[in-house]
């Protein structure tokens, strides 16, 4: 693995190549800390914390790592952490894996997709952001690092220290309620 | 009855196909069977339009001002804490040298005022005042070096 050289910069003490680094990860890291924990001030102090932990914690990142996948796995830490303070329910995964699938399969095999199809067809994103608000944190953040930060299942298996099999049961989950959601009309007010 | 059992796998499998999270035999297995059925093809449609969705959805920016704020923020901790190491590199042996020079000085001084025979001689001198004033001018020496030197280095770091 060739290590990025603003990485190796910084473990040498360079403040420039971390001014490089936030500069560089700034959309990234903000989008996935706010998918998080939902509150933008909020993510923004996270955000600085999590700079603040990277600086004094650089000297123990293994340059074996992908740095994009350490620096998620910082961020992610002090997220839970910080919901675990302020909104520990936020946590919870309130739909069983069984119970989920089973209505979502039903669903289809119901036909009732339209609303799906309306959502899908006319692209609107604010319905579907909103949806995705109010899925759990842990179905937010994978759909966030799938789909938003594009990572490998792999790396989203190191940013949050599941086993890869965790992280892809983890994704069909949060797709289907996410979809489930949407079939369900929670956001149709939005749609007309 | 074999075909409806694979056709509900399939679809199980429906959802991370479209998310390109299949492993090569798992997206042959459903290559294969989609090409076949097309309420599994419309199905998987649908997932792809899904996570093309949440592709698309716009990237929402941090504040300048928490940007800065978090820049400055993190410099000047990043500073603080290489000027801690340094100090400690520069302290820690200055540190061993002035207990062994402690130490030492005592046999040292015992040595230059009455020779060697002396330093064996377990009855104390008159000496040991001036011994005294020598390891409390040292010590009073070595703390009024410690804060100068960190008044300088945090005018510096004001400065800087």
């Amino acid at each position: 693995m060739v290590l990025d050289a603003d990485v190796m910069q910084l473990r040498r003490g360079d403040l420039d190549a971390l001014t490089a680094l936030i500069a560089r990860f700034q959309n990234r890291l903000y989008r996935y800390l706010l998918r998080l924990v939902r509150e933008p001030a909020e993510a923004e102090d996270l955000f600085q914390q999590c700079w603040l932990r990277v600086a004094e914690k650089i000297r123990s990142y293994d340059p074996g790592r992908s740095f994009d996948s350490w620096l998620f796995a910082v961020a992610r830490n002090l997220a839970i952490d910080h919901l675990r303070r302020v909104r520990p329910q936020s946590l919870d995964e309130p739909v069983s894996k069984d119970d989920a699938s089973e209505s979502f399969v039903d669903r289809l095999r119901s036909k009732e997709t339209l609303a799906l199809d309306r959502i899908l067809e006319s692209e609107r994103s604010e319905n579907l952001a909103a949806a995705l608000l109010n899925l759990p944190a842990t179905y937010r953040e994978v759909l966030s690092l799938r789909f938003e930060e594009e990572m490998k299942l792999e790396e989203i298996a190191e940013v949050l220290g599941t086993p890869l099999s965790t992280v892809k049961s983890r994704l069909r989950r949060s797709l289907e309620q996410l979809r489930n959601s949407l079939e369900a009309g929670y956001y149709r007010g939005d749609l007309s | 009855m074999i075909a409806a059992i694979e056709h509900n796998r399939i679809r199980s499998l429906l959802a991370l196909a479209a998310s390109g999270a299949l492993d090569p035999a798992e997206e042959t297995l459903v290559g294969n069977h989609v090409r076949n059925c097309p309420e599994c093809s419309a199905q998987l449609d649908e997932w792809r339009a899904l996570a093309q969705g949440l592709r698309r959805l716009p990237t929402p920016q941090i504040s300048a001002q928490a940007l800065q704020r978090t820049v400055a923020l993190v410099r000047e901790a990043s500073a603080a804490e290489s000027e801690r190491r340094t100090t400690r590199k520069i302290l820690a042996p200055l540190l061993a040298f002035s207990w062994l020079l402690t130490v030492l000085s005592w046999p040292l001084f015992r040595i230059a005022s009455g020779g060697l025979r002396v330093l064996f001689d377990i009855h104390f001198a008159h000496d040991w005042r001036a011994f005294a004033v020598f390891l409390a001018w040292t010590w009073v020496a070595g703390g009024v070096a410690a804060f100068v030197l960190s008044s300088h280095q945090q005018r510096h770091r004001r400065l800087a």
